[in-house]
């Protein structure tokens, strides 16, 4: 348990895979710019070099909720990533966990939030702001998109998930549509282009985290990567779990090749498009967004049942 | 040959708007190179005519106003365009640096107007901000480019 | 709702120099806004007073870090002029196709901004990829990637050989190539025009009455172009289109930008045909007779004026410079009412603030 917990699928993979996850984010965004990108080890250097920068805080913020906000992120992402199946390994598992991801994953665009308002920086309230309106936004259709393969299956365990798509075939075969919303409203919860509204850097500066630096601001960025690898993973099982195809390969290289190209698709995304406006993004997740959901859901439900 | 005549055309005719205008201002009017004309006028009659200018003849287009100290006065240039350049020119004394400003039918020329006014010290008489355009919060309030 | 001032600049990394604006922000809706120049006043007009003729080309040349060259050719010029000389025309044919370099290089450039600013890295990359071609072709016709000092008052100090002139044509190619591409980008990108369109709009009455020059003023209709309307050689014998669109936003004024570049890639490609053979520089005197003289070219960003006044010595009494930015400017109060805190960034990087050229 305590394996599992700390080191293989818990913690420290969870650790590799944020440099590796966000390395490879890097390196195919440069490719895709006609750039070379960065070493393999700049994800590593620059963990390791913010903690040694100076800390500093401006006057009439709380310290004490400066530096607690940035490890609740933390906490929250690497609680969801128990309950998550890396290639069939799960540390804990019950009737409902799906549920429990969802809530914690969305802890840190809260935490998000509350940097943004107990800065005294406008940008960062600003910032704040629009992480709030942009969570309203995109939420929704994500949830629904999520709940989709729960409705599918019968079952709000992820395990079960998995397990029916064996039975069946992939949930992104099923509901292509589900697996779409769910990478649109992954990638608003990641604040990734071109959704990285909240911190748009020619608008807010750098948001919410503005007027963080140091080791929070490391701790800060640690979260937002351990989130991506967390969701990446989370989608894996919900729409491309274990299939009969794929049963004569190994598990695990499987599931990296699988984690990996939902990683292009968050990259592509970032390289093809502009950066919406928050009215914009408000209008896409409440026209579009979420009527298309409720569609998937409810041909869900008819499939299913 | 046809684009200059029109311009000795069309230059004729506003020489005789202006003589109409002002019959008691002794215009003079210099060719200058690349398409430009100059008109002396008195300071007292560069509203009006800049006016009939952009009104009836359709010089729409207001380049800048360059200042410049002489060391006996300060003279203004309008330098107006539309295909053609017109410059009118106007000498202001030192004791009386006041003009009336251009900005209430061309709110272009409002920075123009505050820039001249920080390096030379003209005051435009009816401009709603004459505040400093370059200068810094602790300007002096001394004119950089006046000799004297 | 209450109210915030939104503090951008003098840093900030929305701007590239610095100038200050102050929003006043409800929610995310501007309501008012101030601005402050002079950050970068160097008090250059004076210090022409001080310097002769020659060394002012060289300090001319620094107004802009981007169209430096079309600020001694302006200033070159108006003292020819006041000389009465008549320059070799293969010499104004090389300062014109140094122009047209310019101007691709600085819509290049601002394509990348906006990108830069909308979010849209892919076509930043893209557009400086490309801009660099250029930016070679300069450095091998002059030596210098932004600052050329290829003009001097009877001429320019450069040649190109035939080889030379050979590979430019091809390098020209590859280069229009590209620039087609970003033109496709900005016609049909959906997500670029849902951040363009419709922000930053100036009727035509708007553009006249403020003095707008350049592809601003093309952008909302008003059909002007120096090198068109007052033609002097060399642009008297080419042929070139003046692209004018009707719509008066952020987008139009990308796509006159774009437009344009494809435009000056053609007429670099002309004047490299018709390059006529012969010197490329005149002496003249170092003493300029007394006189006045404007000059005016149409820069990258529109129309720059400079004011010229000789007493006779090797100094000029006076030189007044108005750059494109400065005219550009006086429209962003106008152009910043009651629009989205979001749409700030596209409305400056609209109008192609260079602030160095607004300061002096």
């Amino acid at each position: 348990m305590l394996f599992k917990l700390l080191i293989f699928p818990g913690f420290l993979f969870l650790l590799l895979c944020a440099f590796v996850f966000d390395w490879v984010d890097r390196r195919m965004l440069a490719r895709f710019q006609g750039r070379v990108g960065p070493p393999w080890y700049q994800p590593v250097a620059d963990f390791i070099k913010l903690p040694t920068k100076e800390d500093t805080l401006p006057q009439g913020v709380n310290a004490t909720v400066a530096a607690a906000l940035p490890m609740l992120a933390l906490a929250a992402v690497l609680t969801a990533s128990v309950y998550v199946p890396v290639a069939g390994v799960v540390s804990a598992s019950f009737e409902g966990d799906l549920i429990v991801v969802l809530f914690l994953l969305s802890l840190p665009a809260l935490t998000y939030f509350l940097a943004g308002w107990i800065s005294v920086g406008v940008y960062s309230i600003l910032g704040g702001h629009r992480s709030l309106l942009q969570y309203f936004s995109y939420e929704v259709p994500f949830l629904m998109a999520v709940a989709g393969p729960a409705v599918l299956s019968g079952s709000w365990s992820i395990a079960s998930i998995v397990a029916y798509q064996a039975q069946t075939t992939w949930g992104a075969v099923m509901q292509p549509l589900g697996f779409v919303l769910a990478v649109v409203g992954l990638i608003g919860k990641l604040k990734r282009d071109p959704l990285d509204i909240p911190k748009a850097k020619s608008e807010v500066v750098s948001g919410s985290l503005t007027e963080f630096s140091g080791r929070k601001l490391a701790l800060w960025r640690l979260s937002m990567n351990m989130q991506t690898v967390v969701g990446i993973f989370l989608l894996v099982n919900l729409f491309f779990g274990e299939s009969r195809f794929f049963d004569v390969l190994p598990a695990f290289p499987v599931f990296g090749l699988k984690a990996l190209s939902i990683l292009l698709l968050l990259a592509t995304a970032s390289a093809i498009y502009a950066r919406l406006r928050i009215d914009q993004l408000a209008d896409l997740g409440w026209r579009i967004l979420a009527p298309l959901a409720l569609l998937q859901i409810l041909a869900n439900v008819g499939i299913g049942g | 040959m046809n684009r200059l005549l029109r311009q000795l055309h069309l230059f004729e005719e506003i020489f005789s708007a202006f003589q109409a205008a002002f019959p008691d201002d002794p215009l003079t009017v210099q060719a200058m190179p690349i398409d430009e004309t100059f008109v002396t006028l008195a300071p007292e009659h560069i509203h009006e005519a800049c006016e009939i200018l952009v009104e009836r003849f359709d010089f729409y287009h207001l380049s800048t106003i360059t200042g410049l100290d002489t060391g006996a006065a300060v003279e203004l240039f309008y330098h107006f365009w539309n295909a053609y350049g017109i410059t009118l020119r106007t000498a202001l004394p030192y004791t009386a640096l006041r003009i009336a400003t251009l900005t209430d039918f061309i709110p272009g020329a409002a920075f123009y107007e505050r820039e001249l006014y920080t390096m030379l010290g003209v005051v435009f008489e009816g401009h709603v901000n004459l505040q400093p355009l370059l200068q810094p919060d602790d300007w002096d309030g001394s004119h950089p480019l006046r000799k004297t | 709702m209450t109210k915030i001032i939104v503090p951008i600049g003098p840093q900030h990394p929305l701007l590239k120099e610095p100038v200050s604006f102050q929003l006043t922000v409800e929610g995310e809706h501007v309501t008012e806004s101030a601005m402050r120049l002079g950050y970068v006043h160097r008090g250059i007009e004076r210090l022409c007073q001080e310097r002769t003729y020659v060394q002012n080309i060289h300090l001319l040349e620094r107004i802009c870090g981007i169209c430096s060259h079309v600020h001694t050719t302006t200033f070159c010029q108006g003292v020819e002029a006041l000389l009465g000389v008549k320059l070799p025309s293969r010499a104004l044919y090389l300062r014109a196709l140094l122009c047209e370099l310019e101007r691709i290089h600085s819509h290049l450039l601002w394509l990348g901004v906006l990108a830069l600013n909308i979010g849209f890295d892919t076509i930043f990359m893209y557009a400086w990829h490309d801009r660099e071609v250029v930016l070679d072709i300069m450095e091998d016709l002059s030596g210098g990637r932004v600052s050329h000092a290829v003009n001097i008052v009877g001429g320019v100090r450069f040649d190109l050989t035939d080889d030379r002139r050979v590979t430019l044509l091809r390098q020209l190619n590859g280069l229009e190539e590209q620039v087609r591409i970003l033109l496709g980008v900005v016609e049909h990108e959906q997500t670029l025009q849902a951040r363009t369109r419709n922000v930053g709009r100036l009727s035509l009455e708007q553009i006249r009455r403020y003095c707008v020059v350049g592809p601003v003023a093309r952008a909302s209709g008003l059909d002007v172009d120096l090198r068109r309307d007052m033609p002097r050689p060399p642009y008297d014998g080419l042929t070139f289109q003046v692209p004018v669109r009707q719509e008066g936003d952020v987008w139009a004024r990308t796509l006159v930008r774009m437009l344009e570049t494809v435009e000056s890639v053609h007429l670099c490609r002309q004047m490299l045909d018709l390059l006529p053979p012969g010197p490329v520089s005149t002496r003249v005197s170092r003493r300029v007779p007394a006189g006045e003289v404007v000059s005016r070219t149409e820069a990258p960003r529109g129309e720059v004026v400079y004011y010229i006044r000789s007493d006779g010595s090797d100094k000029p009494a006076r030189v007044k410079v108005r750059t494109p930015t400065l005219t550009n400017l006086i429209t962003l109060p106008s152009q910043l009412e009651n629009v989205n805190m979001a749409d700030v960034s596209v409305v400056l990087s609209g109008v192609d603030l260079c602030i160095a050229c607004a300061d002096r």
